[in-house]
């Protein structure tokens, strides 16, 4: 993942809103049971001790534990289903089934929402639908690096 | 046995704080989660603790008040309005490091050197005022929260035990703990700490906090040598208590302690000015907290 690819924990408002925000306290880092996220590094100073999850190392689970400690509501804490940390992007050309290969259904069984943000079309082939949170589960289990999520950081 | 010192429970409380704060994300790291945070915004058993200042910057930019904030940063402004700034004597881990580089400094060096010396709060001001309204006009981050030193303490430690990786800040705070050693001088809590800034306002609204008043009839000290002078560890002069001591007294308790066996004329109390009447000293200046008249800020 390049170093400026990275989500921002569930509940995020929008990047801008979100830095204006974010105290920097390293809560939400502390407070994930799947250590996906931790605080940025480097020299900018706008940037750094703001939390973010890089989903090939640990994805997001969608506990929502961040967003309820977070202290000035940087993380809303919304219900799982309104989360857009960003939209995963199936490469259909990687990815087993769709190549016939095997079936393989990682991505499928991984997700949070599985059934509402990823279907099976015609019962086996993966198809993520625009209800996908953006927690990178999927892009995390994929062996062959089919799916990549791209932040909504500075959409929504 | 001697009986310990109030300088002694003081530096117990702070190395204390300076170990829980190293500790706290390593429990964190073990799944033992009873506190998170750092020193810009704590939560300790799920009672919110936070820098006023950070409070501040994020509350007038987003105009919007967050329960855990405000409950945190009150509790801070509460507690320096009763007590003083014991949160930069007694707490921060800045501080401590602060004093033993000094400390250092004045064993090592050779005397007789004094450096620059502004005081007061003009140049933390200027700072507060300048990242206040830089963050309110064109920025998107709360910029003052980067100068927190206390903030940078225990966020080096969480870098380390959440995600493994050492941060350069060390680097920084090493650099600047060197120059005040070198200087002798504590250079970022007297002059450029704009956290502090926040708490002397709080602490200057009520003039019946905890200070340490003094009393000029008892002083027995002739001449120039002042032993709570020396004690002080922010270079004041307790004798003077003029309006810059009662401003940048951080009630650290050093010169109480000095004065205790040279006539107690240095006690804590929660009024100005001294507890008996006036009387002749050879002290100049003891004037204005004597007639128990704290102009306001």
């Amino acid at each position: 993942m390049s170093k400026s690819r990275f989500l921002r924990p569930p509940g995020a408002r929008p990047e801008k809103e979100f830095l204006a925000r974010c105290l920097q306290c390293g809560q939400c880092a502390q407070v994930c049971i799947f250590d996906c996220i931790s605080m940025r590094t480097g020299f900018n100073p706008f940037l750094a001790g703001t939390p973010q999850i890089d989903p090939r190392q640990a994805p997001c689970h969608l506990c929502m534990r961040c967003s309820a400690i977070c202290p000035s509501d940087a993380l809303e804490d919304v219900p799982i289903e309104k989360v857009r940390m960003g939209f995963a992007k199936l490469d259909r050309t990687r990815c087993y089934t769709w190549k016939g290969l095997i079936i393989c259904r990682s991505c499928f069984e991984r997700c949070p929402l599985k059934g509402t943000a990823i279907i099976l079309e015609r019962g086996e082939y993966p198809v993520i639908t625009d209800q996908c949170a953006g927690c990178g589960v999927c892009e995390h289990v994929c062996s062959q690096d089919a799916v990549t999520t791209i932040p909504t950081r500075f959409v929504r | 046995m001697k009986r310990p010192t109030l300088r002694t429970y003081r530096r117990c409380v702070q190395i204390a704080v300076a170990l829980a704060f190293i500790l706290i994300p390593w429990l964190n790291s073990q799944r033992i989660s009873f506190a998170y945070g750092n020193f810009l915004s704590f939560r300790l058993a799920g009672f919110p603790l936070a820098d006023p200042l950070a409070v501040l910057q994020i509350t007038l930019k987003n105009n919007y008040l967050a329960l855990d904030l405000i409950i945190g940063a009150a509790v801070a402004l509460w507690l320096a309005a009763a007590l003083g700034t014991v949160f930069c004597s007694w707490v921060c881990p800045f501080g401590l490091l602060s004093e033993w580089a000094q400390g250092l400094g004045k064993r090592l060096l050779p005397k007789g050197y004094q450096g620059l010396h502004a005081g007061g709060l003009w140049i933390k001001g200027t700072i507060f005022i300048l990242g206040l309204t830089g963050f309110l006009l064109f920025s998107t981050t709360p910029v003052l929260n980067q100068l927190s030193l206390p903030a940078w303490y225990s966020r080096i430690f969480q870098f380390i035990f959440v995600q493994g990786h050492l941060s350069l800040a060390i680097v920084a705070i090493l650099l600047l703990l060197l120059i005040e050693m070198l200087s002798r001088r504590r250079l970022w809590c007297r002059d450029l700490c704009p956290q502090s800034v926040l708490l002397v306002l709080a602490k200057q609204l009520n003039p019946r906090r905890l200070q340490v008043a003094f009393d000029p009839a008892k002083c027995i000290c002739k001449g120039h040598d002042h032993p709570c002078a020396r004690a002080c560890s922010l270079d004041l002069d307790p004798g003077r208590t003029t309006q810059l001591v009662g401003t940048d007294c951080n009630n650290c308790g050093n010169c109480v302690v000095a004065c205790k066996k040279r006539g107690r004329a240095l006690t804590f109390q929660f009024a100005p000015g001294p507890s008996a009447g006036p009387a002749a000293c050879d002290l100049d200046q003891v004037s204005a907290p004597a007639k128990g008249t704290e102009p306001a800020p």
